[in-house]
């Protein structure tokens, strides 16, 4: 059985992670940015993955789980700050976050 | 089968007390609630607090005179670095706990998941400062984050806090997968996640044909790490977070995150450093450090906003601390890292002896002693000033409104001149000190374009801080300005802070003998 070589993902993770890091700079709404920057660090577990499955070696593994559980608490947290941003003014464009401006 | 000895759990102590009191405290708010009268005051909690902040930073103080050492089969360190940076931090939470007591009563927001967030933050930076392996390091910085994220949009006022904490969250989410895939591929390319194990197989795979990993790598990590002691160019989510977030908060920000981020950073890079020639370590930081020094002093000199101003003084000051990074990079003379115009080394001062790296440690964790101490007396006259009718106006912290403070809240305005005049460099106070010291580490360590830098951006600097100064103690007030009211926790807050920046400044002599002696790295 022909397993795919480890470039392969590597190559899609470098892809993801600078589509991510784009999407951030670029994407206006706020909940699209806070997507984009998921995507980063799933870009960054499947790094660790692809390189622990071709060392045969856990530590990657234990820390896509890791990382799991902090985007998770991140999104919790991140989710309520993007709800009161939209019960203070009625948008989540983030054109419009422009109150301290000087 | 690994076996942990009480040894190995002493460095978690001061972050495991911590966290237990901001337990402490969020079961106080579910239980002690329901009892009549008790909703009425709250008062204990910024006491309990504090209580936890001390003992957490009394344990942190016993550690410190540990011998460094690795514990945790390698994922953590116990060593008087990242001990004195708990007792720092311990001390900067214990004051902003005690800062927001006045000023959340003001609001009528005092609850005690804002004290036990605070506390859960400064457990993240206690564990961020021991971290020596990367996933570690993550989930330590990801733990303070949050708790700041939160804490930065706590406040359901007007449209800034919510703003602040977005751009918070927006940025620091970004910094930290930045960081992560940084991490990734360092993983990638020596297989494992361990600062120690990284650095024993670093030098082998830096010069491989996975050296582009390493760089890459490193590169990443560096910019994570700007991101978070906010490093010009990386500094642009500082002025909107630290004027959107309730003030003791933003306190909390400048003094303990970013000494916690500063501490993990020098881990990473003096422990990775050997493996790939310390030109790139170098060249990063002395470009990051000339940036943000020159660059932070330049944003500030305009603003009349009074918590705008001391964000950008904070990316200054992240300049400073920088410069004594790059100092322990130097490169030594007569080797590679010569003709780099301003960040070259000088020639003229001979080969870097070993002993200049403690002076340097010293200099480093006295500055960052130094500044959250000066920091928090700062945004604590500023917090104390504050008025919740101008919340939603963007003159709540005008210039004018430090006019004549002298004549109606002298303690405030001294607190706020010693701490000016220690922003800005000038003795006695301890910002001269830790200036002084920055400044001879990176002489002896051959950076004199930079020193050169440096003393004259502070000299800039002492513009915009005296102004201040100049307001409270040379114009009188407008008519009918309101006068704020006391609180006793903000009074003792400020008075010791301030002892802390006058007492630092004449008599520093114990401080940095004992740093002298103590600044050892578990990992280099």
């Amino acid at each position: 059985m022909q397993l795919v070589p480890t470039q392969h993902y590597l190559i899609l993770a470098a892809v993801l992670f600078c589509l991510g890091m784009l999407g951030v700079l670029v994407r206006r709404n706020a909940l699209v940015v806070f997507m984009c920057v998921e995507l980063m660090l799933n870009a960054a577990n499947l790094t660790f993955l692809a390189f622990a499955r071709e060392r045969g070696d856990v530590t990657g593994h234990l820390s896509a789980f890791f990382i799991i559980a902090v985007a998770a608490a991140e999104a919790a947290v991140g989710l309520a700050i993007v709800i009161a941003v939209f019960r203070s003014r009625g948008t989540v464009n983030i054109d419009e976050l422009h109150t301290m401006k000087h | 089968m690994p076996s942990f000895s009480i040894q190995d759990f002493m460095p978690i102590f001061p972050a495991a007390i911590l966290a237990v009191g901001a337990m402490a405290l969020l079961l106080s708010e579910a239980f002690l609630v329901s009892v009549p009268h008790a909703s009425a005051s709250r008062g204990y909690q910024a006491v309990i607090g504090v209580i936890t902040a001390a003992f957490a930073g009394t344990v942190a103080f016993h550690n410190a005179f540990e011998d460094p050492r690795v514990v945790l089969q390698g994922f953590a360190v116990l060593d008087p670095f990242s001990s004195f940076v708990t007792v720092v931090v311990a001390v900067t939470v214990g004051l902003a706990v005690l800062l927001s007591a006045g000023f959340l009563k003001h609001r009528n927001a005092e609850r005690g998941e804002f004290y036990a967030l605070m506390l859960f933050a400064a457990a993240g930076m206690s564990l961020l400062a021991l971290s020596a392996e990367f996933i570690t390091l993550f989930v330590n910085l990801e733990v303070l984050s949050v708790a700041t994220y939160a804490l930065t949009a706590y406040l359901r006022r007007g449209t800034r806090p919510a703003e602040a904490g977005f751009k918070y969250f927006i940025l620091g989410a970004f910094s930290g997968a930045l960081l992560l895939y940084g991490a990734a591929l360092l993983y990638g390319a020596t297989g494992t996640t361990k600062l120690a194990g990284m650095a024993e197989v670093l030098r082998a795979a830096s010069s491989g044909d996975k050296a582009w990993l390493v760089y890459c790598g490193m590169v990443l990590v560096a910019t994570g790490f700007a991101f978070k002691v906010a490093a010009v160019p990386f500094h642009m989510w500082t002025p909107d977070v630290y004027e959107g977030a309730p003030t003791p908060v933003t306190a909390l920000m400048s003094a303990g995150v970013k000494a916690a981020a500063f501490v993990a950073l020098i881990r990473v890079f003096v422990a990775l450093a050997p493996g790939l020639g310390p030109q790139v370590p170098f060249v990063l930081f002395g470009g990051l450090a000339l940036l943000t020094m020159v660059a932070g002093n330049l944003m500030a000199l305009p603003q009349r906003n009074v918590k705008r101003m001391l964000a950008y003084s904070s990316v200054a000051h992240a300049g400073y601390v920088l410069l004594g990074v790059t100092a322990l990079f130097a490169p030594a003379a007569g080797t590679e890292g010569h003709g780099m115009g301003v960040l070259s080394a000088s020639p003229l001062l001979g080969q870097v002896p070993a002993s200049a790296h403690a002076d340097i440690y010293k200099a480093i964790l006295f500055y960052l002693l130094g500044y959250a101490v000066t920091t928090i007396g700062s945004f604590g006259v500023l917090a104390a000033l504050e008025r919740r009718e101008d919340e939603t106006r963007g003159t709540t912290w005008d210039l004018d409104r430090f006019a004549g403070l002298a004549h109606s809240k002298p303690g405030w305005a001294i607190a706020m001149a010693a701490c000016m005049l220690s922003l800005g460099g000038i003795p006695p106070t301890v910002g001269f000190m830790g200036k002084l010291l920055v400044f001879r580490a990176a002489v002896d360590a051959g950076l004199l374009g930079l020193a050169i830098v440096g003393v004259l951006t502070s000299a800039a600097a002492a513009y915009y801080y005296l102004r201040v100064v100049v307001y409270m103690f040379m114009r009188n007030a407008a008519e009918g300005a309101a006068v704020p009211e006391r609180h006793w926790q903000t009074d003792v807050a400020l008075a010791v802070a301030t002892a802390g920046v006058i007492l630092l400044g004449i008599l520093p002599g114990p401080v940095t003998a004992w740093l002298t002696q103590a600044t050892m790295l578990a990992l280099r």
